[in-house]
């Protein structure tokens, strides 16, 4: 046989079939142990996609824990802040109230009143400091339904002494929107000066008119029971009206006549009669007021030259008034008229009676933007003794420190029985402050 | 024992038919009620009118910052005895000067 040509030089035909059959028997001893590895990736795979699965699964199930954790949370801090608000807001109702209850408590207790200081000359006598007083004014009261109210008068005698005085001390109780029940020692409804003008404040004027003083023509103050109010008539007009029962004045003797009628208000009453009075006023514009006021009872002597008298004979009193007032842009206008009318008595130790009158007109412009005021006044007061009568022009210049602070100059013009006090012009200066 | 004379009589009667029997009626709410606060919106303006046309009657018109809530409670209170103020004009009047102290 015959070797072919394209045979490898120096390579004998047994060698290349066998190193052919080496890679087979390589190849098929290698086949299984391919095959083995080629299973286990498969089944790595297998395992891995399983465990990705199962950490996706674990994933999610995390995620859906925080979420609701997440809620959980939210919803707990939302409460816990509504909590707190709902406290927050108990609190400052809490201090609310409390704040309210502060500013209007049940109960309230206030001081009030007034105080002047003064200087006056006569034309042709010594000046003197001859004012200084102070009229505190306590107010207490209970709800809405009970005031009661005091006012002391205090001030310095020309012997430098301090003089106190209760100028009133009344328990007032408000019944409804028209009435009021007053019960004590209360300044006299008659008129207006009295009760509502006479405060060194108010009084437009360093001094009283003539006869609105103590123990002349004008009652001043009275003990016992009142039963007073207003209502309105219709939108622009009202009534106002006062009444009452009290002990009344009493009478003194001073070197055989009556001195005067002292009518400060007393808890005894001599005559055993009680004297009963009122007011009664229309105001048929805002400003514009018309008062009429009238009282009746009787009376007595209780002293006589500082002595006391004891059960004389009960005499007629008998009390008229009228006053008007109105206000129109800076000016104050005002007028009253008041009488008291003691009756003869024959059983008396002093038989003869005697009256008292005065009026007075009033007229007051305020200008330089209300810090100035001019004053005029008149006053023709009438006693059944000369040296009391007096007839009187006061001229004054006020300035306002504020609404309720005024420095006041003025220079009354008297006419009076020649030789007394009631004769001598003035010049008065006073300071005067409501509080 | 001292006789009583019969204007006295008929002074004490008046004062407790009056008085009291306006008491009691209040009490039963058969009359207006006394003063307390009112929330009516108007109640300020009606205020400041009644304080207007009132205080300076008699006297200057006192600042409303010069007292605190319940000193002008006590004040109104005075006042309202001494200027005869109906029930209303009281409660107006305090709710204008509280609203403006």
């Amino acid at each position: 046989m015959k070797m072919t040509q394209n045979r490898i030089p120096g390579a004998s035909p047994f060698r290349g079939s066998f190193l052919a059959a080496l890679a087979v028997f390589v190849l098929a001893a290698a086949m299984p142990a391919l095959a083995q590895d080629l299973a286990q990736d498969a089944t790595r795979m297998e395992e891995l996609e399983a465990r990705t699965a199962a950490i996706m699964e674990e994933l999610a199930a995390l995620r859906a824990e925080l979420e609701l954790a997440k809620k959980e949370t939210a919803s707990v801090e939302i409460e816990t802040l509504r909590t707190e608000v709902a406290q927050i807001a108990e609190i400052a109702q809490r201090a609310e109230t409390s704040t309210l209850a502060r500013d209007n408590p049940i109960s309230v207790t206030h001081l009030a009143g007034y105080a002047a200081a003064g200087y006056s000359t006569t034309k042709d006598g010594t000046g003197s400091f001859d004012v200084a007083n102070f009229n505190p004014i306590f107010h207490f009261q209970y709800a809405d339904r009970i005031l009661w109210e005091s006012e002391l008068e205090i001030d310095v005698g020309d012997n430098g002494e301090t003089e106190v005085g209760l100028e009133y001390s009344t328990i007032d109780i408000f019944l409804n929107d028209n009435f009021a029940f007053v019960a004590g020692k209360f300044i006299s409804p008659i008129g207006q000066f009295r009760q509502n003008i006479h405060p060194s404040w108010i009084n437009k004027a360093p001094s009283a008119p003539p006869g609105f003083g103590h123990d002349a023509a004008a009652p001043a103050a009275e003990v016992g029971f009142q039963l007073r109010g207003g209502a309105l008539v219709s939108e622009t007009s009202k009534i106002t009206y006062s009444a009452y029962v009290g002990n009344g004045p009493v009478l003194a003797v001073e070197d055989g006549e009556l001195h005067g009628i002292e009518s400060g208000g007393f808890t005894g009453d001599a005559d055993d009669e009680k004297v009963v009075g009122g007011r009664f006023s229309l105001l048929p514009i805002p400003k514009l007021e018309f008062g009429l006021s009238a009282a009746f009872g009787d009376v007595a002597i209780v002293e006589n030259d500082g002595m006391e008298v004891e059960d004389d004979a009960a005499r007629s009193y008998d009390v008229f008034g009228a006053d008007a007032a109105y206000q129109w842009n800076n000016f104050d206008l005002r007028a009253e008229y008041v009488h008291q009318k003691i009756g003869n008595q024959a059983l008396s130790i002093l038989p003869e009676g005697g009256t008292w009158k005065t009026w007075y007109a009033q007229g007051a412009y305020k200008f330089a933007q209300a810090k100035w005021e001019g004053v005029l006044r008149y006053t023709d007061y009438h006693s059944p003794h000369p040296e009391q009568s007096q007839e009187q022009v006061l001229v004054g210049l006020n300035y306002l420190l504020t609404a309720n602070a005024v420095i006041k100059l003025a220079y009354e013009y008297n006419d009076g029985l020649n030789g007394e006090l009631t004769n001598k012009d003035r010049i008065m200066f006073q300071i005067a402050y409501g509080y | 024992m001292k006789k009583l004379t019969l204007k006295t009589i008929f002074a004490l009667t008046l004062t407790v038919l009056l008085g009291f029997g306006e008491f009691l009626l209040e009490r039963q709410g058969q009359a207006a009620p006394v003063a307390t606060q009112s929330d009516e919106p108007t109640q300020f303006a009606r205020g400041a009118k009644a304080w207007a046309n009132t205080c300076a009657r008699c006297h200057n018109m006192r600042d409303p910052k010069e007292l605190v809530d319940d000193q002008w409670r006590a004040t109104i209170a005075h006042m309202r005895i001494r200027a005869n103020l109906t029930g209303g004009e009281a409660r107006d009047i305090l709710a204008f000067l509280q609203g403006v102290n």
